[in-house]
């Protein structure tokens, strides 16, 4: 992805419609089923695991919980339940998890969350001046954003990977209002200390 | 709203930057910023505030993925190995159709895997043993790690009472079958599920196992915990997600800590009752 950023946050991804899976019984309409799953997995696969990356789960873990998440989904729809917003769905579920697995690694063994955060600098720059450029905006912008509330910061994660506002109000169980807040709060915040550093 | 004398707020102008606004909103902005050199300004400055952040968001991030085929096709395999085992399990047993009656909906089974030793049964319960006589007063970890429906705290608490429903005949046979105990007496064990369903607890065999009624600890003094920890969930004084996990790791502990004792009260040592609490 080294083509320049757009502007504003990643738009949408085009979800096709399951099917409501009353339908599964079927062989041919379960392998379908089978299909369609796998194609929303190639879809949203790199946003879910990059925001399961943020909750400290490296890509391994993450593919694991990513198994488990699309699993449930498969599941969810053979029992006949809908899903209106299949990417809002997976977010969901895949918070909740992340959430789950965060809390027992942080009391199985104070693991450390941040490993390596700093050994990953490793972006190929175009020259010197711009890869200090960036290392510094890096630093800022990684400064603010740990520095805010956890509930902040997920809502900025859920943002970056092109869900609506409506959908991260749901996957965090918070207002319309509360996520436009939060998000205004915090890039507020990104750009002060842009002002600050003169960027 | 009025935008002639004051300024858009920073909310306003990202709702706007986002295409949140309502049309009629949309057009107060517009006509707002067209006017004001200061409010454009801001709007770019939070602009370049989301290009920052998705930048180094992403770039924290790239390089480190992987090919998606390799887990696309685990994914498939897993999806057809399911859909075998619900065939098999469907006409073996009808338990999926008594999990699709649950009153829990948006029912995704999290096989909470939160035994991390071996097993932790109250007596050495070797397979080979005469089953009948053991008392069995914690699960086998490797077998029941417990297992949880997706719900929120208010969803739990919105439910009436505790109680769970019973065991139907034929999943009972199964966890004793699972415990190596296939020709164990029914009336010498209540098959339990380690994380009630009152706290969200799944109506799953990863979820069930057989709990001697002559056990100290027996299935009466878990309920007593049970019901401590609900209201305690529901008080807003423990987590809920913290509850399934301490229930599910060492009920035990649990108990004595929330009771501050070592040993069950007298009070919660009743003598077998109903089943499936």
């Amino acid at each position: 992805m080294k083509s320049p950023m757009p502007p504003r946050f990643p738009g949408s991804v085009v979800i096709p419609l399951l099917p409501i899976a009353s339908a599964a019984r079927s062989a041919d309409a379960r392998a379908k089923l089978h299909e369609e799953i796998a194609n929303v997995f190639d879809q949203l696969r790199d946003p879910l695991l990059r925001y399961l990356w943020t909750f400290g789960l490296e890509v391994p873990d993450g593919e694991e919980v990513l198994q488990d998440v699309f699993l449930s989904l498969f599941r969810h729809l053979e029992r006949g339940k809908p899903v209106d917003n299949v990417r809002g769905w997976l977010f969901r579920v895949a918070h909740n998890l992340a959430l789950r697995r965060r809390d027992r690694a942080r009391r199985a063994a104070e693991t450390q969350l941040d490993t390596g955060n700093e050994d990953r600098t490793a972006d190929p720059a175009p020259n010197p001046e711009d890869r200090m450029a960036d290392r510094q905006t890096r630093q800022r912008v990684l400064a603010v954003v740990e520095a805010l509330p956890e509930q902040d910061r997920r809502c900025l994660f859920l943002r970056a990977e092109g869900l609506r506002y409506r959908e991260i109000a749901g996957i965090l169980d918070m207002s319309l209002g509360a996520v436009s807040v939060s998000l205004s709060r915090s890039l507020a915040r990104i750009a002060r200390s842009a002002e600050r550093s003169g960027s | 709203m009025k935008y002639a004398d004051s300024h858009l707020s920073d909310q306003q102008l990202l709702l706007d930057v986002e295409g949140e606004l309502s049309a009629r909103d949309e057009r107060a902005v517009r006509a707002h910023m067209e006017a004001c050199w200061k409010c454009r300004t801001r709007r770019q400055e939070l602009e370049k505030a989301i290009t920052d952040f998705v930048r180094v968001h992403q770039r924290e991030f790239d390089g480190e993925l992987p090919p998606a085929a390799g887990p696309r096709a685990l994914l498939k395999a897993k999806l057809a190995d399911l859909s075998e085992t619900g065939d098999r399990e469907r006409g073996h047993s009808g338990w999926f159709r008594l999990g699709r009656g649950m009153a829990l909906t948006a029912a995704v089974f999290v096989v909470a895997a939160l035994g991390f030793v071996l097993a932790r049964l109250g007596v050495e319960r070797g397979r080979s043993l005469s089953p009948q006589t053991e008392v069995v007063s914690t699960p086998d970890s490797r077998l029941t790690p417990g297992a949880t429906v997706l719900v929120s705290r208010p969803a739990v608490c919105a439910q009436p009472g505790t109680g769970n429903k019973a065991v139907p005949a034929v999943l009972q046979r199964e966890v004793f079958r699972e415990y190596g105990i296939p020709g164990a007496d029914p009336g010498a064990y209540e098959v339990d599920y380690l994380v009630t369903p009152a706290l969200g607890g799944a109506d799953d065999i990863r979820n069930l196992w057989p709990h001697s009624h002559s056990a100290v600890w027996n299935a009466q003094v878990k309920d007593a915990l049970e019901d401590r920890m609900r209201e305690m969930v529901c008080g807003g004084d423990l987590d809920l997600s913290e509850a399934q996990r301490e229930i599910a790791t060492d009920w035990i502990s649990a108990y004595k800590k929330y009771f501050h004792t070592d040993a069950p009260l007298a009070e919660h040592r009743r003598g077998p009752t109903g089943n499936g609490r």
